[in-house]
């Protein structure tokens, strides 16, 4: 156990920055900036410059990022380029939607997951199963929402067809706005996932004593959960933590098809407008769920080891 | 077998719990009594507080409109007093005197003075750069409070339409605001209640001086797709859908729902730079313009719902000029392109983008029209965050946008010759310089004569194909009246709109 947890912490904290530096650099790669964005060609060259030096643009790429790490170590987030608006207000009020929505589409992704790779990982789907969960996982998200939209909104009528939050209450107040968005979410990432965990089924499931316990006739479902399932711990939780991750910047065209205003919106807006701070934030918020995830799977097997 | 069967079921099963825990009933969503939902134009994440940029979002704009005073507001018969009463120029129409009511009061309890109003009017001013140069024609700094609740405004050229450039966007807040990442006090007929930038309740303000609200609340939310807006209508979640496409809007009206034009607000005009090649000649813009098919433009892109135009930027202008249909005449297209040199053939690269419905569809059609007469187009399509920024006011030859604005307001930002954004290269031929004269001629039937002129001879001669102006469409469910249908910022003056039963 000793070591376990300050080596993965510090690999936590190197992945992040790793995280934060990249993004900075992309997004400072791409053409125009915030100010361009907020002007839209209304203003001139020396305009231009007062308005960057007004923001904190101006100067060396790597003097902006150290600027930018050094207020955020002090909780400091930043205002938005476009709107002056606290970075923090913008993140904290989506952060419930997408978390919200997040946690329903994880509800019925996980068991799905989990029965899907089994399937997959089985001696009789071997040939085809990794096959049929690579091109579920190609549908892309966007089909998918548009499917359910057309067959449980239009031609069932049970549940409406976009999902405007409830202002100044709790996402979950409504729950039937929920429904599509995270089944929209949770159908072909189930189906990513299970691709990425079907191999370690394999493996597990042709182990010795999964072989005795299937001769003795051990009810299948007993073998997964009592036999099985312990050894994919830590594989299963890598996967759900990447998945997770994955969803913050997934529900983007979900948000975007029902009008769901969570943190997906606000990075493609914000990428759109090369609003840097926000960019970070958002970009920052899903590395630590994937990483917190990596975090946990490294010390569940350490403790088991 | 069986097992196999039995594994799966009990996921499906538990999949379906839980999809069913998410959905438990829920109330049918219709909102209270005397509250209007309004899904506006927006992008949520660029929401912001500051009255006095860009208004890139019409959800912004709109909330604006209800939070705070404007100084005028544009009117059936031309512009109509608000917190201004009067407007009146010295001999020189430079010098203009500003009657505010002694009557209004921000939210905080202080009265509005004009203090308040200079300082809103210099801080639109200083953010020149996004709101292009909204204020641009007013010389601020000479300009002057005089007592509480007069101001003298100074222009710096003889400018006539005073009262129409306080139009509207002219949002007064209290002398010395500085931060705007939240609500500042407004003096406007509603209040912030609750919620943010990219949704907010608004509360009528009892306080407000003029006519008594009919509603009681207003939610006003930024959505940025327009099929989701829509959407929200059909489903019971909103009751007014701010500019929805043309064909979401035909399905909507055979369902039962209520659709509202603002006629001729939306153009997609072609753009050509009077100072790049080939498009210096005006042959080669004639003959564009003679060669592209309006009405299938009109039939496809705006599926009907507006209006030919004969390269009238504002058609809906009060001082639009009438002029004769423009008629696709192709064999006098190639005549004029073979007296320009060009014969043998043009090759141009023609840019659009998505930004608005259609657009790309406009440059597609476009191509298309133009092969006839030799010339070969290849379309463009560039992303809407770079097309801002790149292309519009930059290329030669693009899709360019217009919401419906006011001639005057065309002319400040994008003819006259320190423009911000000139995307045409317009105004060196003394267009700029009648343009000022007609801003100078005090007898106002004999201004509206000069305007239409100028209008027609930019129509004629200038670098802006104008096939179509295209209805502005909202949607409403039965029951909501009194939504504005006039052009320009208009329809964001909702303050008097009802609620029957729905």
């Amino acid at each position: 156990m000793t070591g376990v947890l300050p080596r993965a912490c510090a690999r936590a904290a190197l992945v992040l920055f790793a995280v934060a530096a990249g993004v900075f650099l992309l997004t400072d790669v791409l053409p125009g900036d915030a100010v361009l964005a907020r002007t839209r060609g209304g203003a001139g060259a020396a305009e231009l410059a007062r308005l960057r030096a007004e923001s904190g643009m101006d100067g060396p790429i790597w003097e902006r990022f150290a600027r930018w790490g050094w207020s955020l170590l002090h909780g400091d987030a930043g205002t938005s380029l476009l709107s002056d608006r606290p970075v923090s207000t913008l993140v904290g009020e989506r952060l419930p939607a997408t978390l919200t929505l997040a946690a329903c589409a994880l509800a019925v992704t996980v068991p799905l997951l989990l029965v899907l790779s089994w399937w997959a990982g089985g001696l009789a789907a071997r040939s085809y199963g990794g096959g049929i969960l690579a091109a579920a996982a190609a549908i892309p998200q966007v089909v998918v929402a548009a499917a359910a939209v057309a067959v449980f909104s239009g031609l069932l009528g049970w549940l409406p067809g976009v999902s405007l939050l409830p202002i100044g209450a709790p996402p979950w107040h409504e729950p039937a706005l929920l429904v599509l968005p995270a089944l929209s979410l949770a159908l072909p990432s189930a189906a990513y996932g299970a691709g990425l965990l079907s191999g370690s089924v394999a493996d597990v499931r042709t182990l010795p004593h999964v072989g005795d316990a299937i001769l003795r006739g051990v009810p299948r479902w007993r073998i997964a959960t009592r036999h099985a399932l312990p050894l994919l711990w830590a594989p299963a939780i890598r996967v759900v933590a990447v998945i997770a991750g994955g969803l913050i910047a997934a529900t983007t065209v979900v948000e975007t098809v029902f009008g769901y205003t969570g943190l997906g919106e606000l990075l493609v807006s914000s990428v759109a407008a090369r609003d840097v701070p926000v960019v970070q934030a958002v970009a920052l918020l899903g590395a630590v769920v994937v990483v917190t995830g990596g975090v946990l799977a490294d010390v569940l097997r350490g403790v088991r080891a | 077998m069986h097992r196999r069967q039995f594994i799966l079921g009990t996921a499906a099963l538990a999949a379906a719990l839980v999809a069913a825990g998410c959905s438990a009933p829920s109330a049918e969503n219709t909102g209270e009594a005397g509250t209007l939902r309004y899904a506006a134009v927006g992008a949520p994440a660029t929401a912001s507080h500051d009255p006095h940029g860009g208004l890139g979002n019409e959800s912004d704009a709109m909330r604006f409109a209800l939070l705070y005073d404007v100084l005028t507001v544009p009117g059936e018969h031309g512009t109509q007093p608000r917190l201004a009463t009067s407007w009146t120029p010295d001999e020189s129409l430079t010098n203009w005197r500003i009657e505010l009511r002694d009557d209004a009061t921000f939210t905080d309890g202080e009265p509005v003075t004009a203090a308040d109003v200079l300082f809103s009017l210099r801080r639109m001013q200083e953010k020149a750069a996004e709101n292009y140069g909204r204020m641009g024609m007013f010389d601020l700094a000479a300009s002057a409070t005089k007592g509480q609740h007069t101001l003298r405004l100074v222009t710096h050229k003889p400018f006539a339409e005073v009262g129409q450039a306080l139009e509207s966007a002219t949002f007064i807040v209290p002398e010395g605001s500085e931060d705007f990442s939240e609500p500042v006090a407004g003096s406007g007929p509603f209040r912030m209640e609750s919620g943010d930038a990219e949704a907010a309740v608004l509360a009528r303000n009892d306080d407000w001086w003029g006519p008594r609200p009919p509603l009681d609340t207003i939610e006003i939310r930024a959505i940025a797709d327009p099929q989701a807006r829509a959407d929200a209508v059909a489903s019971g979640q909103a009751d007014v859908a701010g500019s929805v496409n043309p064909a979401a809007a035909r399905t909507a009206e055979r369902e039962g729902l209520r659709v509202v034009h603002r006629q001729g607000v939306t153009v997609y005009p072609l753009v050509m730079r009077l100072d790049s090649e080939p498009f210096d000649d005006e042959r080669v813009r004639e003959a564009v313009k003679l060669a592209v098919d309006r009405e299938q433009l009109l039939d496809t892109v705006f599926l009907g719902q507006g209006a030919q135009a004969s390269d009238l930027l504002t058609p809906a202008d009060a001082t639009a000029p009438e002029l004769p249909a423009r008629t696709r005449d192709l064999d006098r297209a190639r005549e004029l392109l073979a007296e320009a040199g060009h014969g043998d053939g043009l090759d141009l690269t023609l840019k659009t983008t998505t930004a608005y419905p259609g657009m790309d569809d406009t440059a597609t059609l476009i191509a298309e029209h133009l092969k006839p007469i030799g010339v070969n187009v290849t379309v463009d399509v560039v992303p809407q965050d770079t097309y801002w920024t790149e292309v519009y006011a930059q290329e030669p030859f693009y899709v360019s946008y217009l919401g419906g604005i006011s001639f005057l307001d065309v002319a400040r930002v994008a003819l006259l010759p320190d423009s911000p954004t000139n995307e045409t290269a317009w105004g060196d031929n003394g267009w700029a310089e009648r343009f000022d004269e007609a801003m100078a001629e005090k007898d106002e039937p004999k201004r509206a004569e000069l305007l239409g002129a100028l209008q027609r001879e930019l129509a004629e001669d200038g670098g802006y194909v104008v096939w179509a102006a295209g209805d502005g469409l909202d949607l409403a469910r039965p029951g909501v009246s009194g939504l504005p249908t006039g052009p320009g910022f208009q329809r964001l003056f909702i303050d008097q709109v009802r609620l029957g039963s729905r």
